[in-house]
């Protein structure tokens, strides 16, 4: 076992939790914008399949990473458009929508990339790391996480402004009001509407922004339904991060490490049953869970449709 | 504001539902295009080609085909290799042949109806979880059908002919190449899922390894419970096995074998080494390699038995015995591609008539632990 533990391993396995975390942590804070404004996003997978297909073929066509990924978060954005129209502006239920979202995006895709790359399966290359002067040199974690592509440390900053616009300005205000109460925020003068569109649709960018990272970065090619229920783990995250930024990275790269660790404990030949080993991320998420579910805090007018008036 | 509220738990129990689901989703689903029923843990030498003529009947005639796969005949792996053999076969009969692909993987039935009423009189039914239900569309409408994966419990007389493969022959030829390639004697298995396939494989290709090379050491790592579409687990799983010194990586995993030739190709190699192989199973990607990575498949070519089949039905002996895929008739082999010495290639060869001889023994795992077991050894 010990002669497996060599630095390049454990800088590896860190490095393989980042990539499984970064999708995760795009899609929550994208899920943690939208029930902060009050709508339950569940077609979040749906909108980061639609973010991977598109940024994929982005990144193929045009050889820019970055545009792909612009264009991944422009993907999630129109689908979102969907989420906008059908629950905020129509007051739909929005589980109900999300799911529609979900089955559709799923097979949208599948049939496009089979249509399009069916036979050929094009891939992409490398996004290049970026390397953090010093940093990078630390044995085991310098490789692992200070030689990232530029979007892993992009992910990180949108994490801090996050949560400053959160906390500390009024578009935050307007948002946190639009998910509690948003007939204060209407006796306000600010439009609830306008306040859950604009969560809604930055829910879709951050969450067509992670499905473009799964498929430029995290796997170079995109092929039908690869986040493989990665959306779900992302509402989860959102729902324990309690709507604060910086809980869902924990959650996130929780997740994330948690994925690289079983490879870790298969490849160290650690005698755990296979079936045992794989469940560790969903049995660390129900750990998290059991231990702050009682102390969270949603919005009071999550997933409930605003009508002025009505309520 | 943020205010505690008190109406949290149908949200909360919401949330554990979605996580016990996935959770449950992970453990409990199965690509059932290659799940396959338990066999026992067994030695085998050849596998012999098993036509038996029980009794004599007046030759029965095949003028249309019809198959059914469960996603689409172009993936280079399990569906395009039934598509494209039974093609040939149409081909090589003179008959004509209706596709049905992207079926799904739920219930194939109304599709074998529809390929029955279009004027198909053999079907294949490409899918291991189509069995049971290709079976009663063959007991409705009389029309023959070819399963996968039920083993005897696939064989009807003149109804239901079942097809099973000795994979773990082709993938003993593979660990005898990757020890011949390895710089760093550090060999590495990638699986998408716990699936029976997969197992048999890993475990001839640990002993072909290991009669080359006593001394390999080998690492195996598994994407998910069900990980077949996982590409980014498969580059992600296999940038571990590279990082834990691998040069050599046999990857089985549908669409997740995407991934893991990314990381082949893009992953830096161990030290000792200059470049990561990649070996394939099922289907042909070297039309795909632009890095040349690519070193093999075990390749699984299904026209030999799908002929063997139409041959057992005009004989009267459809549906008798169980046919194997294996070396010795040709239906698992490897692909030679130009990355591959041509004395290495003749030594493959030479191993492959021991196999068909029954010199060289291959095992038969077809659990994970019996697997596991064989790598510590």
């Amino acid at each position: 076992m010990s002669d497996m533990l060599t630095a390049a391993f454990l800088s590896a396995l860190i490095s393989g939790g980042i990539l499984a975390g970064m999708p995760l942590l795009f899609a929550s804070l994208g899920e943690t914008i939208s029930e902060r404004g009050g709508v339950l996003n569940i077609g979040l997978e749906g909108m980061m399949l639609m973010g991977g297909y598109t940024g994929f073929v982005v990144t193929l066509y045009s050889q820019s990473h970055w545009l792909g990924l612009l264009a991944g978060a422009g993907a999630g954005l129109i689908t979102a458009l969907l989420m906008v129209v059908f629950c905020v502006r129509l007051g739909l239920d929005q589980i109900v929508v999300g799911i529609a979202i979900l089955i559709a995006a799923g097979g949208f895709t599948s049939v496009l990339q089979r249509a399009q790359f069916g036979t050929t399966y094009p891939r992409l290359d490398a996004m290049s790391a970026v390397e953090i002067p010093l940093f990078a040199k630390i044995p085991v974690i310098g490789p692992s996480l200070f030689a990232q592509p530029a979007i892993v440390y992009v992910g990180f900053a949108l994490v801090a402004v996050l949560h400053w616009v959160l906390r500390s300005t009024n578009m935050g205000l307007n948002l946190r009001a639009a998910g509690e109460k948003p007939e204060a925020l209407d006796a306000a003068g600010v439009s609830v509407t306008a306040v859950r569109s604009i969560a809604a649709l930055s829910a879709g960018a951050f969450a067509g922004l992670g499905g473009a990272y799964m498929s430029i970065v995290g796997a170079g090619i995109f092929v039908p339904f690869m986040t493989h229920g990665a959306g779900f783990i992302g509402i989860v995250i959102a729902m324990l991060g309690r709507g604060r930024a910086l809980w869902v990275v924990i959650g996130s790269l929780l997740f994330g490490m948690s994925v690289s660790l079983t490879t870790a404990l298969q490849l160290v030949g650690i005698t755990v049953p296979i079936d045992v080993v794989n469940m560790l991320p969903f049995v660390a998420v129900l750990v998290v869970l059991v231990i702050f579910a009682r102390q969270a805090y949603l919005p009071a007018a999550l997933g409930l449709p605003y009508k002025r008036g009505i309520r | 504001m943020g205010e505690r509220i008190s109406k949290t738990g149908p949200i909360w129990a919401f949330v554990a539902l979605i996580v016990l689901g996935l959770g449950l989703l992970a453990v409990g689903c199965g690509d059932g295009e290659t799940t396959t029923t338990a066999a026992p843990d067994t030695t085998t030498t050849a596998a012999p080609d098993t036509t038996t003529t029980t009794a004599a009947a007046p030759e029965k005639e095949v003028t249309k085909i019809g198959v059914v796969v469960p996603e689409e005949g172009s993936d280079y792996g399990w569906n395009q290799e039934g598509v494209e053999s039974a093609q040939a076969l149409a081909d090589e009969l003179g008959v004509g042949i209706e596709v049905a692909d992207g079926a799904g993987y739920e219930d194939p039935g109304p599709v074998l109806r529809q390929l029955v009423d279009n004027g198909a009189d053999f079907l294949f039914a490409h899918a291991s979880g189509y069995a049971t239900q290709a079976m009663q569309v063959a007991e409705e409408t009389k029309v023959p059908v070819v399963v996968i994966g039920a083993f005897e419990g696939g064989l009807v007389p003149g109804l239901s002919q079942d097809l099973e493969t000795h994979a773990e022959e082709g993938s003993y030829l593979a660990g005898y190449l990757a020890a011949k390639m390895t710089k760093t004697k550090t060999l590495g298995i990638v699986i998408s899922a716990d699936d029976e396939n997969w197992t048999k494989m890993a475990g001839g290709f640990v002993a072909g390894a290991r009669s080359a090379m006593p001394d390999a050491k080998v690492i195996m790592a598994q994407i998910g419970q069900a990980g077949y579409a996982d590409a980014a687990g498969g580059k992600r799983v296999t940038e571990a096995v590279i990082a834990g010194g691998a040069d050599v990586v046999y990857g089985m995993g549908d669409g997740s074998s995407f991934g893991m030739i990314q990381a082949a190709e893009t992953a830096k190699p161990p030290a000792g080494a200059d470049k990561v192989w990649f070996i394939d199973v099922i289907g042909d990607k070297t039309s795909l390699d632009k890095k040349g990575v690519y070193l093999t498949s075990v390749w699984w070519d299904y026209l030999p038995l799908f002929k063997q089949a139409v041959q057992a039905y005009k004989d009267g002996t459809f549906g008798t015995e169980v046919f194997y895929m294996s070396v010795a008739n040709d239906s698992i082999k490897l692909i030679k591609t130009d990355h591959i010495p041509d004395e290495v290639w003749a030594e493959l060869e030479k191993i492959k008539a021991d196999i068909i001889s029954g010199a060289v023994e291959v095992p038969v795992l077809t659990d994970k632990a019996a697997v596991e077991a064989l790598i510590k050894q």
